[in-house]
C-alpha cells in the first residue's frame, strides 16, 4: 500500500476516512497477496441500473438527515458564493494597504485588524477564498477526469496497459508531493493559478487512477456484469452502462476529500514561497507573510489560518459523510 | 436437572424500534440429554442460546425477564467474573462457521491451549500437550504437527472438529451447538455430527443442538423444541413429534421436507413469511400463516398446553392441538 | 518468500529509475545548475561554458542522467552549491531528520494507538466523540498552520520551548517539532485503530473468545488487538518514507537543519546535484520501507502468503 508522502493527501491515500476504500482498492491491485479464505462472492444485484439507482437514492436519503453533511454543504455553498462575489460581504480592496496601520488590532470597520503590511485582514481573508476554491475545484476536476479515465481503462482492459500504468503510478507515489511542487513551481516566474493547478493534476492523478482501477475491477467481477457479458453486451456498453455507474461512487468520495487537501496543498506551497506570490491574494501567502510578526500581530495569522482550516474541514467532512452514505456495509 | 430456562425474554433496541427476539422461552436439559431447538432464522433460537451462554451483545440486546438456572444457580444473577468462569469450563458453545469463529492469526494449538492456561492455570507446555491430545481425540490426523498450523490451513470439517475440541477441552456439563454442520459439505456433516454425539455419550454432557435441519435432528436428538417468533410452539420427544405433530407449524415444517415416496407431487410450503420481530402478530404469532386459523387465534395468545395422552413433558402452544394431533 | 523478495526488488528498479528520472527532468527544467556556482555574481560566459563542459551539461539530458546515476552508484552524489560534496551534506542532514522522524513515529505509535484503542472500546461515548472531532480538526489544519500555532503558543506566548531548534538538534528539542510532523498521521492512526477495533469487535472469533470464558483483558489484548493492529502497523510503516519527505515544512518552521532544510536551500540556489541527490535517497527510503511493510504484513497475518 504505497503512500503519497504529503500529509493532508493521506485523506485520500491513507486510512480511516478515504482509507477503507483505498485499502480495498490496493488489495485488488498489484500486491501479490492471496488471502487463503474463501473468495468473497461480491454483492448480488439484479441489474446494474437498478442497483446504481437505489444506491444513490438510498445515499441521498441518508445524507439529507445527516447533520455533518448539512453543515459542511452549507459552509461550502457559502464559500462558493463569496469566492464568486467577495464584495457581497467585503466591499474593500484587498490590495489597499496602509503601512501606518500595520499590525493594528480590531477596530470599527476592520473587525480582524490589519496585517504586517497594513492591509485589512478581513477583506483579504474573504477575497482569499476565491484562490483556494478555484485551485481546489479545478485541480480536483482535472485529477478526477484524468485519473478515472486512465485508471478505469486499466482496470477494464487489464493486461500490458494495466501493468504499465501501475508502474507509472508507483513512480508518482514515490515522489514526495511538497518536494515535487517546490522543484517544479520554483521555475514558474509568472503569478498565475494555472501552473499550480497543472502541477496538482500532474502529481495527483495516480491517486484517483488507483481508486478507479480498483473499483472497476470490483464491479467487473459482479455477477450482473458477468451476466451482461454472457448475454453479449459490447465492451463499451458494459463499461458505460454497467460498470461505470457502480465504480463512480468511490471516485467521487475520494475526490471530495482530495479537494480539501488540494486547498491545503496550495496554501502550503504558497507558504513555502512557490506557487502564488504577492500581489495575489491567498490564505497561504497571508499566513506566510504574517508568521514573522506573529509575536505582535497574531490575529493576522489566525484569521486566514482559521478560514483555511474550516474550508479544508468542510470538504473532508463532506467526503466522509458521502462515503458513509454510499458504503452500505457501514449502515 | 442441568439447565432450566424459565420465561426468558430478550429484546434488541434498533433504529427501527424494539425487536422482541425471545418472548418467554422455557426449556430444560438433563445431563446426557440432547435437546434439539428447531426453527427458522429469526425464530430466536440462537439468541436464546447466546443469552444462556452470556455472550449476548448488550447493548443492543437486553434480557428483560426470566431465569437461566444452571444446576440450580440463576446465571443471570451472577457477577460477570463468576459468569466468565462458568463459560468455557462448565458450558461451552460450538458455532456455525468455524473459519470465522477461530482467530485467524493464532495457531489452533494456541487457541486450544488457552482454555487450560486461563481456566486451569496450567503451564504453557502442559497446555500445549493437552491441545495435541484434544486434537487426537477429535481424530485430526498428525495432530502433533498440525497443532502449529493456523485455522485457514485446515479443511472445513477439520476446523469444525477443532471447534468441538475447544468446546470439549474442560469437559463441560453442557454444550450448545449452534448449527454446527450447516456450513459443511453433506458428506462431512454426518462425520462431525457422529463425533459430537459420540463425545456427548462418553462424557454424559447435556447438548443443545440448534438447527433448522430436520434430518439431523431425527438421528441424534432425544427431545425437540420448535421455536417460532421467539416462543416455543411445540416440545416433544423426537419420535412422537415426527409421528404426530401437535402444532400446525411443526406439521408444516415436516410436510415441507422433500420425501422420496412423494416423488412427483408438488412440495408443500408454509404460506407467507416469518413475522418481523418488530411487529409480532397479535394472538398466536403463527395465525397469519396457519391453515387451521380461527377467530380466537387472532386475539388470544395460546399458552404452552400440556399434551395429554402422550409421554410426559409434551406441550403445544396451539389452541387446537387436539385437532392438529389427530387431524 | 525469498523469491518474492527478489521479484519485489526487481520491480523496484523501474520505479526507482522512473522516479529519479522524473525528478531529474523536473530539476533540469528548474533552471541553470551553474547559476549558483559563481557566488552572488553572474558567471561570465567563458567560465560558464567551462563549467558546463566540466559538469557535462552540454550533453543531452538522458546522457546526463546516465552519468549522474553511474556516479551515484559509486557513491558520488556530486557537489553542493558551497563546494561541499553532497554526501557530506547528507551526513549532517540525514541524522537530524531521522531523529525527527523517529520522534514522530514513536508519538504516532504511543499516542495514536492509545487514543484509537480508548475510543474504539468506547464507541459513542463522550470520549469517543470528542477525540474523533479532534482528529478531524487536526487533519483539516495544514501542518504548517499547526506548526506555526504551536510555535506561537509554546515557544512565544508561554515560553515552554525554544521557538527554533539549535544546530545539533538534540532529541529533547525535537519532541514538539516531531509532534507537529506526526500530527496528521497521528490523527489517522487514531481513526484507523478505532475503525479496525470496532470492526473486529463484532467478529465471530471475538465472540468465540468471550464464549471460552477468557477474561476481558485477555479478549482485548490477545484476540482483538492482535488482529486490529495489523492495518495500523502497516500504515505506520509506509508512513516512515512519507514523514521524511514531508519534514520539509516542519524543518522550515522550527529552523531544523535536516533534509528538508538542505533541499530547500538546494532549490533556492538551483543546485541540481543537491536536490536530485537528496530526493534519490528519499525515494529509496520510501521504496524500501514499502517492501519491509509488505513483508511485515506476511509476518503479522499468517493468511497472507507471498508466492
Amino acid at each position: 500500500m504505497p503512500e503519497q508522502p504529503y500529509e493532508p493527501e493521506r485523506a485520500m491515500a491513507g486510512t480511516g476516512m478515504g482509507g477503507q476504500m483505498d485499502l480495498a482498492a490496493s488489495e485488488a491491485t498489484s500486491l501479490e497477496k492471496t488471502p487463503a479464505g474463501p473468495e468473497g462472492t461480491g454483492p448480488e444485484g439484479t441489474g446494474a441500473e437498478d442497483k446504481a439507482r437505489s444506491l444513490w437514492s438510498d445515499a441521498w436519503r441518508d445524507l439529507r438527515r445527516n447533520p455533518v453533511f448539512l453543515v459542511s454543504s452549507l459552509v461550502i455553498c457559502f464559500l462558493v458564493v463569496i469566492s464568486l462575489w467577495p464584495s457581497l460581504i467585503a466591499s474593500g480592496n484587498p490590495l489597499a494597504c496602509d503601512l501606518a496601520k500595520a499590525q493594528e488590532g480590531s477596530q470599527p470597520g476592520h473587525p480582524f485588524g490589519f496585517n504586517g503590511q497594513g492591509c485589512d485582514v478581513y477583506t483579504r481573508t474573504v477575497h482569499g477564498a476565491r484562490t483556494s476554491v478555484t485551485v481546489g475545484v479545478c485541480a480536483t476536476l482535472g485529477v478526477a477526469l484524468l485519473g478515472s479515465v486512465l485508471g478505469g481503462l486499466a482496470g477494464f482492459f487489464g493486461g500490458a496497459w494495466d501493468g504499465f500504468l501501475s508502474r507509472i503510478t508507483d513512480v508518482f507515489f514515490a515522489i514526495p508531493v511538497v518536494l515535487g511542487g517546490l522543484v517544479l513551481l520554483s521555475v514558474v516566474t509568472g503569478n498565475s493559478l494555472w501552473p499550480v493547478v497543472g502541477f496538482m493534476v500532474l502529481l495527483g492523478w495516480p491517486q484517483i487512477s488507483r481508486i478507479a482501477r480498483g473499483a472497476v475491477i470490483t464491479a467487473k467481477h459482479n455477477d450482473y456484469v458477468l451476466a451482461a457479458r454472457a448475454l453479449g453486451a459490447s465492451p463499451s456498453r458494459l463499461l458505460l452502462r454497467h460498470i461505470a455507474p457502480n465504480a463512480v461512487a468511490p471516485v467521487i468520495v475520494v475526490a471530495t476529500i482530495a479537494l480539501g487537501t488540494y486547498i491545503a496543498l496550495e496554501a502550503t506551497l504558497s507558504y513555502l514561497g512557490v506557487g502564488l506570490k504577492p500581489p495575489s491574494v491567498s490564505w497561504g501567502i497571508d499566513i506566510s507573510a504574517a508568521s514573522p510578526y506573529v509575536r505582535n500581530a497574531p490575529h493576522a495569522l489566525l484569521w486566514p489560518s482559521g478560514a483555511l482550516a474550516v474550508t479544508v474541514l468542510a470538504f473532508i467532512m463532506l467526503g466522509d459523510a458521502v462515503r458513509d452514505a454510499l458504503d452500505p456495509k457501514l449502515r | 436437572m442441568l439447565l432450566d430456562v424459565r420465561d426468558l425474554h430478550v429484546e434488541f433496541h434498533t433504529r427501527e424500534g424494539v425487536a422482541k427476539a425471545v418472548n418467554g422461552v422455557n426449556y430444560r436439559v438433563d445431563a446426557g440429554e440432547t435437546l434439539a431447538v428447531l426453527g427458522e432464522s429469526g425464530s430466536g433460537k440462537s439468541v436464546t442460546a447466546q443469552a444462556v451462554m452470556g455472550i449476548l451483545d448488550m447493548p443492543p440486546g437486553r434480557i428483560t425477564r426470566g431465569q437461566v438456572l444452571f444446576e440450580g444457580r440463576d446465571l443471570l444473577k451472577l457477577k460477570e467474573d463468576e459468569r466468565r468462569r462458568v463459560r468455557g469450563a462448565e458450558m461451552a458453545m460450538i458455532f456455525q462457521d468455524a473459519l470465522s469463529s477461530l482467530n485467524p492469526v493464532l495457531t489452533v494449538g494456541d487457541q486450544l491451549a488457552e482454555m487450560f492456561t486461563v481456566h486451569r492455570g496450567m503451564s504453557r507446555k502442559d497446555a500445549r500437550a493437552r491441545a495435541v491430545e484434544l486434537m487426537d481425540r477429535v481424530r485430526i490426523p498428525a495432530a502433533g504437527q498440525r497443532v502449529k498450523q493456523y485455522p485457514h490451513q485446515f479443511s472445513g470439517g477439520m476446523r469444525q472438529r477443532i471447534m468441538i475440541a475447544m468446546a470439549m477441552a474442560l469437559e463441560p456439563k453442557l454444550i450448545i451447538a449452534d448449527e454446527p454442520t450447516t456450513a459443511l459439505d453433506v458428506t462431512v456433516q454426518a462425520q462431525v455430527m457422529d463425533l459430537l454425539a459420540e463425545l456427548q455419550r462418553e462424557y454424559r454432557m447435556g447438548l443443545i443442538l440448534i438447527t433448522h435441519d430436520l434430518g439431523v435432528v431425527a438421528d441424534v436428538a432425544d427431545r425437540i423444541a420448535v421455536m417460532y417468533a421467539g416462543r416455543i410452539v411445540e416440545t416433544a420427544p423426537v419420535h412422537d413429534l415426527y409421528k404426530a405433530p401437535a402444532h400446525p407449524y411443526t406439521r408444516g415444517l415436516l410436510d415441507s421436507v422433500p420425501r422420496l415416496d412423494h416423488k412427483g407431487r408438488e412440495l408443500y410450503a408454509i404460506k407467507g413469511l416469518p413475522p418481523s420481530l418488530l411487529h409480532i402478530p397479535s394472538g398466536c404469532p403463527f395465525h397469519p400463516r396457519c391453515p387451521m386459523v380461527r377467530d380466537v387465534c387472532r386475539t388470544d395468545v395460546p399458552p404452552l398446553y400440556e399434551v395429554t395422552g402422550a409421554p410426559a413433558g409434551r406441550g403445544s402452544a396451539c389452541h387446537f392441538w387436539r385437532e392438529c394431533l389427530h387431524g | 518468500m525469498g523469491r518474492y523478495v527478489v521479484r519485489r526488488l526487481l520491480q523496484m528498479i523501474p520505479v526507482f529509475v522512473g522516479a529519479t528520472l522524473l525528478i531529474f527532468l523536473m530539476v533540469h527544467v528548474m533552471g541553470d545548475p551553474i547559476a549558483g556556482l559563481c557566488g552572488e555574481r553572474e558567471c561570465d560566459p567563458a567560465t560558464a561554458a567551462r563549467l558546463r563542459g566540466e559538469f557535462g551539461l552540454d550533453q543531452p539530458v538522458w546522457r546526463q542522467y546516465l552519468t549522474y546515476m553511474g556516479n551515484v552508484l559509486t557513491g558520488d552524489f556530486g557537489t553542493a552549491f558551497n563546494g561541499q560534496p553532497v554526501t557530506e551534506l547528507m551526513g549532517t542532514a540525514f541524522p537530524v531528520t531521522i531523529r525527527l522522524t523517529l520522534v514522530a513515529i514513536v508519538l504516532e505509535i504511543v499516542i495514536g494507538i492509545t487514543l484509537g484503542v480508548v475510543t474504539g472500546l468506547r464507541r459513542g461515548r463522550p470520549v469517543d466523540t470528542s477525540v474523533l472531532l479532534l482528529t478531524l480538526v487536526v487533519i483539516s489544519v495544514p501542518t504548517f498552520v499547526t506548526g506555526l500555532l504551536i510555535q506561537l503558543l509554546l515557544g512565544v506566548t508561554w515560553g515552554w520551548i525554544k521557538p527554533s531548534v539549535s544546530a545539533e538538534a538534540p532529541l529533547g528539542e525535537l519532541i514538539v517539532p516531531g509532534l507537529v510532523l506526526a500530527s496528521v498521521s497521528l490523527a489517522y492512526v487514531t481513526r484507523l485503530t478505532r475503525t479496525s477495533l470496532a470492526e473486529n469487535r463484532r467478529s465471530d472469533y471475538v465472540r468465540t473468545a468471550i464464549a471460552k470464558g477468557l477474561p476481558r483483558r485477555r479478549v482485548v489484548t490477545r484476540h482483538l488487538l492482535r488482529n486490529s493492529l495489523i492495518p495500523v502497523v502497516t500504515f505506520i510503516g509506509t508512513d516512515i518514507g512519507a514523514l521524511m519527505g514531508g519534514a520539509i515544512v516542519t524543518e522550515r518552521i522550527f529552523n531544523i537543519h535536516g533534509v528538508g532544510y538542505q533541499l530547500y536551500q538546494g532549490i533556492l540556489r538551483q543546485n541540481t546535484q543537491t536536490v536530485v541527490g537528496f530526493v534519490t535517497v528519499l525515494v529509496l527510503v520510501f521504496l524500501v520501507a514499502n517492501l519491509l511493510v509488505d513483508l511485515l504484513y506476511a509476518v503479522l497475518d499468517p493468511r497472507i502468503r507471498y508466492a
